[in-house]
């Protein structure tokens, strides 16, 4: 490869979103063996860029070339094409393992035939480092931050990319993992490959970058060589001087009460804090992210559970909740706007009236007039650009949801304001007058606390300023001492390492969080309920009561196969019931005794056929027309429902004899329907563990931006389950013939609940990305066997009823907490 | 921004515009244009079907489906589906029954019943809000041991009613059926409630954004609690009044509930994604759905069609809904 070849290139690229220019006709490109740094502040686009560059994010205007080639939001593409990133925040799918991450995270002809994943893997992780404790098998959740971060690395070296983009790639590295790192860079661009380094810390970016463009508001300030420029001059043209931000002035001196204070206080990721602020008075806290300034602000705000000792003026109070925390007078403007601070889809006028809703009653109820007019006045007083009260708060930009968030904490007149990321997504026009706000809310004698990784922004505000290192305050600076470098230079003093940090998690809980608990649990419960009930009544067991029962929990596994294969990508359908319905009601109309051949033939064909169908249909409604799963085979339950009672009133059509035997085929005791239920289990769970269309699918419920990162199509996965899903009821339509015999409308009602709590015992979750068909199995003959269990004890039929509830419950109850136990972070 | 955001400072006339257009042109307006429009058919294809006569059969039934459909709304609000209406509205309807003949006193059997769904829809709310089940899986497990206690119950048959309660069923104020006075005075306060009280305010709250509303200092887990006990109870006079105006106790009233309440609710235009939602448009959509049965049953049509009938008004009602974001996007 010739020196100057250019692997990255991006000319003209601007991007918009929703009200917010991100970047704006960016020119970047990358050339073959170097490590080109790119810097700016939080929020000046880096992030954005190198998104639209990885294919992740569609320019609005511009051009992506990658060796060579045009890309346009095409992830895989640019992934084959050589281009690899880290995410600041990895992209990984956290109900898979660490194995499976890898697995996916390569691409497809670099992944190694997934039958051994986790001897694989644990090679690769060995690259990273001979001592590494990560294990292959391990659930990505039950990783700490720094875990997921090397796999994250470990991932795009593997990849050996043309280009290798590490997006802030230190934040999460303990010391050794940092030299760690910048060997590796080294060693990438060795082989001619080269690295794009961005990184907000310049004296990084100095050491290993060779040449560095500078980004600001997303705009571009110029590529440079990296030894051109000393740290001041990058310094100044990442912030662009003085000019663009210009603060309020600081409080006045003078003796102001002391209004809300803390010592000793600790809590998650902090501990023994002893901080004062007064009234009118605005106290910043700095520090790199991560080392406990917003922890101990969500602590004041009652969101975490602080322990020590706050004191509002001159009062010990207590904050055990959020709500305590705002009877004190404590308001909280949380920093991730989106998940905590806006409701997106009420009205702007909802969104600024919530935090302050009784100071509109009228009489018991509140009144719109008095609500509006001080709506009306909030928008002009604070300029918020909104087209009407009414329209909904996530239409607006960045900027704007942020002054009506803060205009909604004011209203309720704190004492306390606590601001995390004052400015954060907010463009440069919005952030003078926030800080206009800010300032003018402290003259009027609130006292502030503002959490800000941007440490102009903190010197700029603030009149005190708390260092934050590894969950300690290490420094306070006040008055003339509160500028930018000296907070810098003290941040980075103070905070050169992190440690190595993993909460422990109680053996039971971590065993019972992993995909086999749920089958031995079961497991064990099924011969535990079957010895008892066995020594109870010996009938129970007997070739009989056991044949019976094997052939229900056969129909039932079968149809929570493809219940379960629906819901591990994060799908419901409602409709399996009456679809075992309407195909038996099919088969009743050609499997007759006297129907020739071809007519039986065309039965089966017509049976299942109609089963696709309606798979089909369903996945139009939710991937078409963005039904709501629930919503969309709740339709098709009523609608096949209807079809079903349409050709068959009441029950008819009795199946052919012949038919009937050879479904009800036994081997020993075994009926044969079960044998294959067993046999299809154990496939289907190799396919989902062992196959890469297995993996693929359990990674897009685990988390789909993840997966569509990593390749997987969406569309057509969901496709494939639901289809599958329908053809599993079908299947288990005709198990069921051989039950029922008749074209009954109504006869496979029953499963709808019995699929979902099948799996749901099993250990399916609800929400994607976990779930067994062995489970499914296991779960199905469960319930056959609580059905049953009743009728030999002797027990009234209610049992059926209580048991079953009682054990979804129970099971799952069990299994969500465990999971929750052992996420970390 | 392109072409969305009209400029800021053109207030006045313009905004009262707006907000005259965003307060009748919304998802939940749809279906009052489509209830008028409703009548207007069967004014022309199926004139019986709004003859006072059959008007006066209809309500009563709509008027019940609106109660159940108000207790599903509130609880689709928060995210969530109750899958237990069947067993809540069931054993309700059996245990005012058999408390009012054992008591010898209806006074006595309302405020029981009433309290007992309360204690099931908090013990729904505790397990979805506490023990963090999903809510469907919630409620088809508690729904699954309510059938079992309506069958321990009953004893598998039914129970008459007792005098006085099929009396107050079928008893009329001016005119107006009372079952139909009680779902507007039901729809009207729970209306009332959420879109204008404190409470309902962050009852909203906690619907569109949990996370958010801890921010904001609201004590969610109350509120999730309480709408699983109000929708409870919501089901709980349903099938009181609809064991009085069928004159037994049955220990299957509830099952022909389920599907219609949450189809009503869909059709209503409240959507799954929480916070926003209307139990007026639920209500106007549960008289839209008995009507449209209604008038399938009087085409000639069997009640298997009225089924499919109702499942493509599901989603033509969400398609029409969904169509002008399709049109802005083609734009």
């Amino acid at each position: 490869m010739a020196e100057g070849t250019i692997f990255l290139q991006m000319t003209g690229v601007s991007k918009h979103f929703p009200g917010v220019r991100a970047l704006h006709g960016i020119t970047f490109d990358v050339r073959a063996g170097e490590v080109h740094g790119l810097v700016g502040e939080n929020g000046a686009g880096k992030s954005t860029l190198m998104g639209v560059a990885s294919g992740s994010l569609v320019a609005t205007e511009g051009e992506v070339r990658i060796a060579g080639e045009p890309v346009q939001g095409d992830p895989e593409r640019a992934r084959d094409l050589g281009l690899s990133i880290v995410h600041q925040e990895p992209a990984l799918m956290p109900d898979l393992s660490v194995a499976e991450n890898l697995y996916l995270g390569l691409p497809k002809k670099l992944r190694p035939p997934p039958s051994n994943l986790n001897g694989w893997a644990r090679k690769l992780l060995k690259h990273w480092s001979e001592d590494v404790a990560i294990d292959p098998r391990a659930h990505v959740t039950t990783l700490n931050a720094e875990q997921r971060f090397i796999v994250e690395i470990v991932k795009a070296l593997e990849c050996e990319p043309k280009v290798l983009v590490l997006d802030e790639p230190t934040e999460h590295l303990a010391t050794e993992d940092v030299e760690r790192l910048f060997e590796r860079v080294r060693r990438v661009t060795e082989r001619g490959a080269s690295v794009v380094y961005i990184s907000h810390r310049i004296r990084e970016v100095q050491m290993i970058a060779d040449r560095l463009t500078v980004l600001r508001d997303g705009e571009g300030q110029g590529t440079f060589d990296a030894k051109e420029l000393n740290e001041d001059q990058i310094v100044s043209l990442i912030v662009g001087g003085d000019l663009d931000r210009s603060f309020p002035d600081k409080a006045e001196s003078g003796d102001h009460p002391v209004v809300l204070s803390t010592s000793g206080f600790s809590g998650p990721g902090f501990s023994n804090v002893s901080l004062e602020v007064r009234a009118g008075e605005i106290l910043g806290l700095a520090g790199i992210s991560d080392n406990g300034q917003v922890e101990f602000m969500r602590s004041l705000a009652g969101i975490y559970r602080g322990a020590g000792r706050v004191t509002l003026a001159g009062k010990d109070i207590s904050i055990r909740n959020s709500q305590e925390a705002k009877r004190h007078g404590i308001s909280y403007l949380p920093g991730d706007r989106h998940r905590e601070g806006i409701f997106g889809e009420l009205s702007v006028r909802e969104n600024f009236s919530i935090r302050s809703s009784r100071a509109d009653v009228r009489s018991g109820l509140i009144s719109s007039g008095s609500e509006r007019s001080r709506t009306n006045k909030a928008i002009r007083q604070f300029a918020v650009k909104t087209p009407h009260q009414e329209t909904p708060i996530g239409s607006l930009s960045g900027g704007n949801q942020q002054k009506v968030v803060l205009s909604s904490v004011l209203s309720a007149e704190p004492r306390v304001l606590l601001v995390d990321e004052p400015t954060q997504g907010v463009d440069v026009g919005a952030r003078a007058e926030i800080y206009r706000i800010l300032r003018e809310t402290a003259r009027s004698g609130v006292a502030i606390i503002v959490v800000s990784s941007d440490a102009q922004e903190v010197a700029g505000l603030s009149d005190n300023v708390a260092i934050f290192s590894r969950g300690r305050v290490v420094e306070v600076l006040s008055g003339d001492r509160v500028t930018e470098d000296n907070i810098t230079s003290s941040v980075l003093k103070s905070t050169e390492q992190r440690d190595k940090h993993h909460r422990s998690v109680g053996a039971f809980w971590k065993w019972a969080a992993g995909n086999s608990a749920p089958l031995l649990m079961v497991a064990a419960a099924i011969l535990l309920l079957g010895t008892v009930a066995g020594i109870w009544n010996p009938f129970y067991v007997s070739p009989r009561s056991v044949t019976g029962m094997m052939t229900f929990a056969a129909t039932l596994a079968l149809v929570g196969y493809g219940q379960q294969l629906l819901m591990m990508v994060g799908g419901i359908d409602l409709s399996v019931g009456p679809l075992m319905g309407l195909c038996q009601v099919v088969a009743s109309f050609f499997l007759l005794s006297d129907a020739g051949l071809g007519t039986q033939l065309a039965g089966w064909v017509l049976l299942i056929l109609v089963a696709l169908t309606v798979g089909l249909i369903n996945w139009i409604l939710v991937d078409g027309l963005r039904m709501h799963p629930m919503v969309a085979t709740l339709a098709t339950f009523m609608g096949v429902q209807a079809i079903s009672l349409i050709l068959r009133p009441t029950p008819a059509g009795m199946i052919d004899g012949k038919i009937m035997i050879a479904l009800g085929t036994k081997i020993g005791i075994v009926p044969v329907t079960f044998i294959i239920a067993v046999l299809v289990a154990i496939v289907l769970e190799f396919v989902l563990y062992k196959r890469s269309i297995g993996v693929s699918m359990r990674g897009l419920g685990s988390r789909p931006e993840a997966a569509r990162t990593a390749g997987i199509r969406p569309k057509l996965t969901r496709l494939i389950a639901y289809l599958g899903c329908s053809l599993f009821a079908g299947i288990a339509a005709i198990t069921m013939i051989a039950q029922v015999g008749i074209g009954d409308p109504r006869a496979g009602l029953s499963f709808t609940l019995g699929s979902i709590a099948a799996i749901v015992i099993g250990g399916a979750s609800l929400f994607g990305g976990r779930g067994s068909f062995i489970g499914a199995l296991l779960g199905a003959i469960f319930i056959v066997q609580v059905n049953s269990v009743t009728v030999f004890l002797g027990l009234s039929q209610e049992w059926q009823q209580y048991l079953l509830g009682a054990l979804i419950l129970l099971s799952v109850a069990i299994y969500s907490k465990s999971r929750e136990k052992v996420v970390q972070a | 921004m392109t072409n969305t955001a009209t400029p800021l400072n053109n207030r006045g006339g313009d905004a009262g515009e707006s907000r005259l257009k965003a307060a009748i042109f919304n998802e939940f307006s749809w279906i009052w244009g489509g209830t008028i429009l409703l009548f207007v058919v069967c004014a022309i294809v199926a004139p019986g079907v709004i003859k006072p006569g059959a008007i006066n059969t209809m309500l009563p039934f709509a008027a019940i489906l609106a109660i159940t459909a108000v207790g599903m709304t509130i609880v689709i609000q928060q995210r969530g589906l109750d899958m237990s209406l069947p067993g809540t509205m069931t054993l309700s309807g059996l245990l005012f029954a058999k408390i009012g003949f054992l008591t010898d006193s209806t006074l006595l059997a309302v405020p029981a019943t009433l309290l007992i769904a309360v204690v099931i829809g908090s013990v729904n709310g505790l397990l979805v809000a506490r023990v963090n089940i999903t809510p469907i899986v919630t409620t088809l497990a508690t729904n699954a041991i309510l059938l079992g206690a309506v069958r321990t119950i009953s004893g598998g048959s039914y129970m008459t009613a007792p005098e006085e309660l099929a009396a107050f069923s079928h008893s009329r104020v001016a005119g107006i059926p009372t079952t139909v006075i009680l779902a507007v005075l039901f729809i009207i306060v729970v209306s009332l409630v959420t879109k204008r009280s404190v409470a309902g305010r962050r009852f909203v709250a906690v619907g569109a954004n949990p996370a958010a509303a801890t921010a904001a200092g609201i004590p969610i887990l109350r509120y999730q609690v309480a709408t699983y006990a109000v929708a409870a109870l919501c089901y709980a006079v349903a099938g009181m009044l609809f064991t009085g105006y069928i004159g037994t106790a049955s220990h299957i009233a509830g099952n022909d509930y389920l599907l219609p309440a949450i189809a009503a609710v869909v059709v209503g235009g409240t959507p799954f994604s929480g916070g926003r939602g209307s139990v007026i448009a639920s209500g106007i959509a549960a008289l839209f759905m008995t009507l449209l049965g209604q008038m399938v049953l009087a085409l000639g049509a069997d009640t298997s069609v009225q089924l499919l009938v109702q499942a493509l008004a599901i989603i033509i009602a969400v398609t029409i809904r969904y169509l002008p974001q399709l049109f802005l996007f083609f734009r």
